[in-house]
């Protein structure tokens, strides 16, 4: 045993304590136990313990979720100016843990790319080097990633005043190199660059694709985003924690309550606060509703895009319905802002349960109708059947999660296995498909939806008639109107919590929720303070756009629109 | 907890029928022509409305413009505290305090704009405000021709006594039969001392003199 020894780690941590002081890193390595297990190295040694992390058959850590930086400068007592901090997953152990990088204040602070070990890390080290400056040496395409190219300065770094902008002329944005080359068929009409965005009528937000043709045939591509880029992670630092959650909400819009609820629940674990049964369930219904709903956008979008223009009303329905839910709970339908820290802004209806309880009888038939028309339809097989194809393998090594990751043959959903709230308790099926063509995404969707309804339908069974739906503990939630008026001591609780914003105590948190397209990562840095020091996203469908450009080469530019019609990006979520 | 379901192996290949492209083709058609009879005899439960005609019947928590409420007096129940513009994420909130010649109302807004290209409708202001003074509406219909307009003041979100707020009222601190008694009306409370105005005190030096100072915007820290 080395002399990294801390006296007492949890088991996980503490197995891999153990299993560390086998390889040569042990020395180097120092093994911590925060929320999860958590690894500090320095940048020298980072690669090594990659390779280690991903091949130690004890270990296994073959899927990459995250990698956020993080600037001490207003943090005192930390041992590096910057870090890299790394979130991992294992799907042999279902186990995540964290890694450290510390960089000293360098110029730049550099650390070496894992592209090698983990191809998922690519875009997310270009974030970093976009947001904060950090060098990766090895890195092919180290360029900005969400701001644009005439930008100045690192965002994210402390010492950069946020409201500062920068403005891009069209001369500023630049293509990538390889678009720019004359090859040998230069100007011939069939080796041609095409652009497809920033704003086409297929990517559904905005979203540059790049692409090198030989006649209809990808054979290069590259995708641009950040087009949608307005620094969520940078305003959240000068929010209250509570004054995140409408920013939150407006990731992923298409449902926005789980944006919310992913948000609150990192808060929430970092108080140590528990949420009465009846407000937890409200969440888990609302969000399972939300699901269905974004599946419902993607699959009557995707099959537009394909021409089947039929199913989106059909779709769209339901969607309208639960949208009617949503706006009679909390008063808007879109841009919800339902969650609060400690549990919910107001209690649900009187006719909440009926009204779930109607939706679950019309939804299945909408879904019905389009099984009907789609499913065992000869021309959306032959659109979706075999292209898009991610092999097992792949969708593991680019970090995919949700839907694309089930499609493609590995059953890994947090709600299974990183159990929150009462996913536990009830009794659903993950969707898998063995194929991981588009048309496997459209039936892990649909089947998904209809065990979303399973869900909520077990929920509505324990859902208590009564019963408060927030925390008492009016340090975190304000205390009640009627108390606010006539009671001085609630109005000072309610004045601290308004003007400070709620005191979450220091430390850090990773915290998840499995969103409609994946897992929805929170990793969140308090000081103590009313607001967060550093929030970051863990957003799904980054990885999914990374991988884009590999999946859609070799295939026709047809392929690649229906494609990207089941990868389920929302540019919102994706930009930040 | 259950276990894993293979979607693709339920579906399976295409039968010949189905390959076939006329069978399916008429398939879709029934679903379709169903949808299309339905609609055609029941018109009236189309989900689809012919707005402005039409209008939607929203939820009595519905997000829409807000509003200013008022004492019985008229005048407006902001004491001008800040803390709407303070948990306003959008930070879409100006106000400037001033002091009001009625001591028993102390503080009110000379200036309370929202600029509404900027608000996020959130209803973050409601929940802050301790006195019951802002309000939602459901009116959601907010056009304007240029940015200065989007700016509404004190004139556009007041609620004017006998006027009924348009498309009525929305998301607010409490809702009738809820138990929540509103906090009490200052201009039916006895003030004290003497008759409350201030220059009276003023004169007999009981206060002292008022000075105008440089108006005071809510900024964050």
């Amino acid at each position: 045993m080395s002399a990294v020894a801390t006296p007492s780690l949890s088991a996980p941590a503490e197995r891999i304590r153990e299993r560390l002081s086998t390889s040569p890193l042990s020395e180097r390595v120092q093994v911590r136990d925060l929320d999860l297990p958590t690894l500090e190295v320095s940048p020298a040694d980072w690669p090594a313990l990659a390779r280690w992390l991903r091949d130690d058959p004890e270990c296994r850590y073959d899927l990459f979720l995250d990698l956020a930086g993080v600037d001490n400068l207003r943090r005192p007592g930390q041992k590096a100016r910057f870090e890299a901090v790394v979130h991992l997953h294992s799907l042999p152990r279902n186990e995540h843990v964290r890694v450290k990088v510390l960089l000293p204040d360098g110029a730049p602070p550099s650390l070496p790319t894992v592209r090698e070990v983990w191809p998922a890390s690519d875009w997310f080290e270009r974030e970093a080097y976009d947001l904060f400056g950090f060098d990766f040496p090895g890195h092919p395409n180290l360029r900005r990633i969400l701001c644009h190219d005439a930008f100045v300065g690192h965002a994210l770094r402390k010492d950069y005043a946020p409201g500062q902008r920068w403005f891009a002329a069209e001369e500023d944005l630049k293509m990538p190199p390889w678009a720019l080359e004359t090859g040998a068929h230069a100007g011939h009409f069939e080796t041609q660059t095409l652009s497809i965005g920033p704003s086409h009528p297929a990517t559904h937000g905005i979203i540059h694709l790049i692409a090198r043709l030989d006649g209809e045939r990808i054979t290069r591509a590259e995708t641009q985003i950040g087009y949608l880029h307005r620094c969520f992670e940078k305003m959240s630092e000068t929010h209250t924690w509570n004054g995140v959650i409408p920013y939150a909400d407006r990731l992923n819009y298409v449902s926005a309550m789980n944006n919310g609820v992913g948000y609150v629940r990192t808060v929430e674990k970092m108080l140590g606060i528990e949420i009465p049964d009846r407000g937890v369930l409200v969440r888990t219904i609302l969000s399972e509703f939300s699901r269905i709903m974004d599946h419902c956008v993607n699959i009557g979008a995707n099959l537009v895009d394909i021409g089947a223009l039929t199913n989106f009303w059909y779709l769209y329905q339901p969607r309208e319905t639960i949208y009617d839910l949503l706006e009679a709970c909390c008063g808007a339908r879109l841009t919800v802002s339902y969650v609060r820290v400690g549990g919910l802004a107001i209690d649900v209806p009187e006719d909440f349960v009926p009204r779930c309880r109607s939706l679950l009888e019309s939804i299945p038939k909408f879904l019905d109708d389009v099984d009907r028309l789609v499913t065992n339809n000869p021309i959306v097989r032959g659109r979706l059947q075999g292209t898009g194809v991610v092999s097992r393998e792949d969708a593991v090594a680019w970090g995919l999660t949700g839907p694309m990751l089930r499609a493609s043959g590995v059953p890994y959903d947090v709600r299974r296995s990183r159990p929150y709230d009462f996913y536990d308790r009830f009794d659903w099926d993950i969707p898998v498909s063995s194929d991981g063509d588009s048309f496997s995404r459209y039936l892990v969707r649909m089947e998904e939806m209809r065990q979303s309804l399973s869900i909520i339908r077990q929920a509505l069974e324990i859902f208590p008639e009564k019963g408060p739906v927030n925390s008492s503990d009016w340090h975190v939630v304000l205390p009640p109107k009627d108390a606010v008026y006539h009671d001085m001591e609630s109005l000072i609780y309610h004045f601290k919590l308004v003007m400070e914003g709620i005191k979450v105590p220091r430390g850090e948190r990773y915290e998840w929720v499995e969103g409609a397209n994946g897992e929805l990562g929170f990793y969140a840095i308090s000081e103590g303070t009313g607001g967060p020091y550093r929030l970051k996203v863990r957003p799904p469908c980054f990885p999914m756009m990374a991988a884009f450009e590999k999946i859609v080469v070799g295939g026709t530019i047809s392929d690649a629109i229906a494609t990207l019609g089941t990868l389920n990006i929302i540019a919102g979520e994706l930009d930040r | 907890m259950s276990g894993v379901v293979d979607v693709r192996a339920r579906v399976g290949k295409l039968t010949l029928a189905q390959r076939l492209y006329l069978p399916q083709v008429l398939a879709g058609m029934r679903v379709t022509i169903r949808h299309f009879l339905r609609n055609l005899f029941a018109i009236r439960r189309l989900p689809t409305i012919l707005y402005p005609e039409q209008r939607r019947d929203y939820s009595d928590r519905f997000r829409g413009k807000h509003i200013l409420k008022t004492r019985e007096d008229g005048t407006l129940k902001c004491v001008a505290c800040y803390m709407c513009a303070q948990v306003c994420p959008a930070e879409c909130i100006t106000i400037v305090a001033g002091e009001h010649p009625r001591i028993a109302y102390e503080k009110y807004p000379v200036v309370f704009d929202i600029d509404m290209l900027r608000c996020v409708f959130c209803g973050f202001c409601v929940d802050a405000c301790p006195k019951d003074a802002i309000w939602m509406s459901r009116d959601y219909e907010m056009a304007f021709f240029n940015r200065q307009e989007a700016i509404f003041g004190i004139d556009k979100l007041i609620e004017k006594p006998g006027i009924p707020v348009k498309d009525g009222y929305g998301y607010r601190p409490y809702y009738p039969g809820d138990g929540t008694v509103p906090p009490a009306d200052a201009s039916t409370t006895p003030v004290t001392p003497g008759d409350g105005e201030r220059e009276i005190l003023r004169e007999k030096g009981l206060l002292p003199a008022f000075r105008p100072s440089a108006p005071q915007i809510a900024t964050k820290p």
